[in-house]
């Protein structure tokens, strides 16, 4: 399976898929014109690695994203789902969401996310470079 | 000269507006103005509220802009895309961010229960709202999710404030207003 790879954009967070290591990072902004399209693709290739990856193997997914419109939050929800069904069924699945420190904001939204969820869910503090 | 700018502006400072866009939003002008939106904040105000500030206005302005791409195929399409405008500004009770559009007469009822089911909640009830929301499935239709209004609640420091106008019958005018 293929890495997939998707620039960040203004509007739109970088996506980085990286299969030999079971890494996905997903940083930046997200509020694009349609965001169900832009995660699609995403959903579409977590489906088909998760069919194809061992069952012992840990996916890591990194989230750092400091702001998120209410319909890509509707989709970063999809696809927390998808991976808390899999953790569910036995799957091995970390999440690691990262804010900046004075970002108040982003905290109150991962810990939002990360409230209706069982998975391991590691909200990280980044400090000022 | 019929358009006078000096009176323009003068109705513009009266009303403490910072940034205003009037026409049709795109993408783009929805990026660009929210990326002079997010700097003015940043000079001004704490990061809490800027985000809040930015977060509304981008709400605000996806909501008018799905709502014209949905109207786009039917009579009233191209003076709803051009009826949009959005200000951002600070009055006694702090930031605003407001916006206008046309909205076909039709909409308006279900529009006015949406807003009075929203007013009847508190934040606790806002959030869990939210929730159930989000966990709908999405709507085709729209590029929406059916959120930003209940977003723009949650966020709003008192009650969000809004008025319909009726145009000619077949189109009324919506403004929102929402305090950061």
């Amino acid at each position: 399976m293929e890495n997939l790879c998707i620039e960040q954009t203004k509007s739109t967070p970088t996506i980085q898929f990286d299969v030999a290591n079971n890494k996905l990072r997903i940083a930046g902004q997200s509020y694009p014109e349609n965001a169900f399209k832009f995660y699609e693709p995403i959903f579409n290739w977590l489906d088909q690695y998760m069919a194809e990856i061992d069952r012992e193997t840990v996916l890591e997914i990194y989230f750092h994203m400091p702001y998120i419109n209410t319909s890509s939050s509707k989709c970063i929800m999809m696809l927390l789902e998808k991976m808390e069904n899999a953790y569910q069924e036995g799957r091995k699945v970390a999440i690691q969401w990262y804010y900046n420190r004075e970002d108040e904001s982003a905290l109150e939204c991962a810990e939002e996310f990360k409230e209706d969820l069982l998975l391991p869910f590691t909200i990280v503090v980044l400090d000022d470079e | 000269m019929n358009l006078n700018l000096l009176d323009l502006q003068r109705s513009l400072q009266k009303n403490g507006v910072l940034i205003t866009f009037s026409g049709r939003f795109t993408q783009e002008i929805i990026e660009e103005l929210g990326d002079a939106v997010r700097k003015y904040m940043e000079t001004e105000s704490t990061q809490y509220k800027t985000h809040d500030v930015f977060a509304v206005f981008i709400e605000q302005t996806q909501n008018a802009k799905n709502y014209a791409s949905c109207q786009s195929e039917f009579a009233y399409g191209e003076r709803i895309a051009n009826s949009g405008i959005v200000a951002i500004g600070k009055d006694e009770q702090g930031y605003f961010v407001s916006s206008g559009n046309m909205i076909v007469s039709d909409d308006v009822g279900p529009l006015k229960e949406k807003l009075a089911m929203i007013a009847s909640l508190d934040k606790i009830g806002l959030k869990k709202l939210y929730k159930e929301q989000m966990k709908k499935t999405f709507d085709s239709e729209s590029n929406g999710a059916g959120l930003g209004l209940i977003d723009m609640a949650r966020r709003a420091s008192g009650q969000l404030q809004y008025s319909i106008q009726d145009i000619d019958g077949q189109v009324s005018f919506f403004t929102l207003k929402v305090q950061v």
